[in-house]
């Protein structure tokens, strides 16, 4: 076995480069600055034979990869946080084009407050867009969740541009080892380029995004739907064949000792790697606690979500993002709505945003709430879980200090 | 699960020896290890500080050191950014510091560490590397301490900074590792 030490953001790159991606335009934006950077260098020495497009800004990004892979190349770019939220117009365009571009987003807030730090809002803001997401526990996920989307996207049942998710500085800026697979299984694994939707020949012109009229409009969005759908089984494929070849195994969403749990929390991203150290040190002391990690958001893979969570059950829903002005989070709403039918009780946190860190005793609190919920001892319920007790009294106004 | 922190200030290549130590021990050693940097409004001088996570098997935490069982202060100076390097700490925490003078050692045996390594990583870098960026010959004295062994040690330096500066640096690790005190 093949191992290097790599960061996510270098991961990443290393994936798009085993890709054998030929376009590539990013614009550079904390924390994910180091992969184009990363991905340049490696254009600029021959590792990588691409094109490296230099863009002003993250809208012109999408739209070069967008574009590119139109005319027949996989087409890469990455971005984080403001970054994605400038590309918002253009991630309609891949997704309603139904180009399979896979872009690595690095997980961060949006600015204000500003912040350079993790938090899920950036991409949940993205999640109606039709784009396939994923999230990464780690970096050897990161790795292999962007082989596995790029096969997934250009699946001729799909046909849906992917973002791979990987929290900032916990997974960009994190050392990790990591199993490199061999780039001729790669090759056949993930398969050449082909454009199976539109094509390029200036002797016979396409015509791609006209203005679509309201007797075509709603059979496109609905054509879109139904890819998504028939994505689960595709993503399905993927895995298994995956596994088989490589021999990591992966699923939309993953049980963790969740068969006989008491209590169950659903999360995504790195704090599922705490959740679980923390599962099997209160499994140890005898308490029966469970996690539901999510690794596809998008398809939601709601029907696991009610297999895997026992009717009995008191859920947690770990959102990494502030759901603002709703009932929850962008996750909790998932997962209620799946649970809808089920009878469990479904209590929302918020947590980890802008960059807090998501410590192993915040998820033992989370548990222990849970569990007394469960055992009727007490319904105490902290949704903002780590939230300081001086919240109202932080930047009052000082004139002239 | 062994965890670790390190602290000193921007410009001395904390990160940086985080990920040589993950790699020394990650891929010669046949363990697993994360970094966990602490990344803020950096700027040279300004103190910081990264955990490092190792194991026999995958970490699975993610998650900033908070009781490690390793500290090394690369730059003493962080005491005077009132940085409580001592934070978290227990009965058997080590330290590796990169000072010699008795005053200062006794200063950082304060903060309640039974053992501390200590070495001139400082004067060290700069005889062999001829640069003040401690990082390198301090992770010797890690070395000493029975966290990593020398030899992988020595194969991180060169795989992260290169045949040559990585030799000088492996050099710088290998003297401090022999000529440290254990205090």
């Amino acid at each position: 076995m093949k191992y290097k030490m790599l960061d996510g953001n270098t991961a990443a790159a290393e994936a798009l480069k085993m890709a054998r991606v030929k376009v590539i335009a990013s614009y550079p934006i904390t924390p994910q600055t180091v992969i184009p950077e990363t991905l340049s260098e490696m254009v600029e020495s021959g590792d990588l034979d691409a094109q490296y497009v230099r863009v002003e800004s993250e809208h012109s990004a999408l739209s070069v990869v967008t574009c590119a892979a139109m005319a027949g190349v996989r087409s890469s770019t990455a971005t984080a946080s403001n970054g994605l939220a400038l590309m918002h117009e253009v991630v309609g365009m891949t997704a309603g084009n139904r180009v399979p571009v896979v872009m690595p987003v690095v997980n961060r807030g949006i600015a204000a407050p500003w912040s350079l730090w993790c938090e899920h809002v950036d991409t949940m803001c993205e999640r109606d867009m039709g784009w396939l997401q994923f999230y990464c526990q780690n970096v050897q996920e990161v790795l292999d969740l962007t082989l596995i989307a790029f096969r997934v996207s250009e699946d001729a049942r799909v046909l849906l541009p992917s973002m791979v998710c990987m929290d900032g500085f916990f997974l960009s800026h994190s050392m990790q080892k990591v199993s490199m697979p061999e780039q001729g299984r790669v090759d056949a694994y993930i398969g050449e380029y082909k454009n199976k939707n539109v094509y390029l020949d200036p002797t016979d012109p396409m015509f791609l995004s006209d203005l679509t009229g309201n007797e075509e409009y709603t059979e496109m969005r609905y054509q879109q739907k139904l890819a998504l759908d028939a994505s689960v089984t595709v993503l399905e494929e993927a895995f298994e064949e995956f596994h088989k070849e490589f021999g990591r195994k992966y699923e939309l969403v993953e049980g963790y000792r969740t068969e006989d749990a008491d209590v169950v929390l659903v999360a995504l991203g790195s704090m599922c790697g705490t959740a679980m150290y923390v599962v099997n040190k209160m499994r140890e002391e005898g308490r029966k606690v469970g996690l539901l990690k999510v690794t596809v958001f998008r398809p939601f893979p709601a029907e696991y979500i009610r297999r895997l969570v026992g009717e009995q059950a008191v859920v947690g829903v770990f959102d990494r993002s502030a759901g603002l002005g709703g009932e929850g989070g962008p996750v909790w709403y998932e997962v209620c709505s799946a649970l809808r039918n089920q009878g469990n009780q479904v209590f929302h946190y918020v947590g980890g945003i802008g960059g807090r860190d998501v410590r192993a005793e915040t998820i033992e609190k989370i548990y222990n709430e849970l569990l007394a919920i469960k055992a009727g001892e007490s319904g105490r319920h902290t949704e903002w879980i780590d939230v300081k007790d001086n919240a109202l009294e932080l930047r009052e106004v000082a004139k002239n200090v | 699960m062994i965890k670790v922190k390190f602290y000193g200030t921007g410009g001395q290549g904390i990160v940086t020896a985080g990920k040589v130590l993950s790699q020394a021990v990650s891929l010669y050693e046949d363990k697993y290890a994360i970094t966990v940097p602490a990344y803020g409004h950096e700027r040279r001088g300004a103190p910081v500080n990264t955990s490092i996570i190792i194991d026999t098997e995958p970490v699975l935490v993610n998650s900033f050191v908070y009781e490690p069982d390793y500290v090394m202060v690369l730059d003493p100076g962080v005491l005077i950014h009132n940085v409580d390097v001592g934070a978290g700490i227990h009965e058997d925490s080590v330290l590796v510091l990169n000072a010699v003078d008795p005053d200062i050692v006794e200063k950082f045996r304060g903060f309640g560490f039974k053992t501390i390594y200590c070495a001139d990583g400082t004067g060290t870098a700069l005889e062999h590397i001829g640069l003040p960026i401690p990082n390198g010959s301090m992770l010797g004295v890690l070395a000493a301490a029975g966290l990593v062994g020398i030899d992988a040690l020595e194969k991180a330096l060169i795989d992260s900074f290169g045949q040559k500066a990585g030799e000088k640096n492996a050099k710088a690790a290998r003297e401090c590792y022999e000529n440290h005190k254990k205090v």
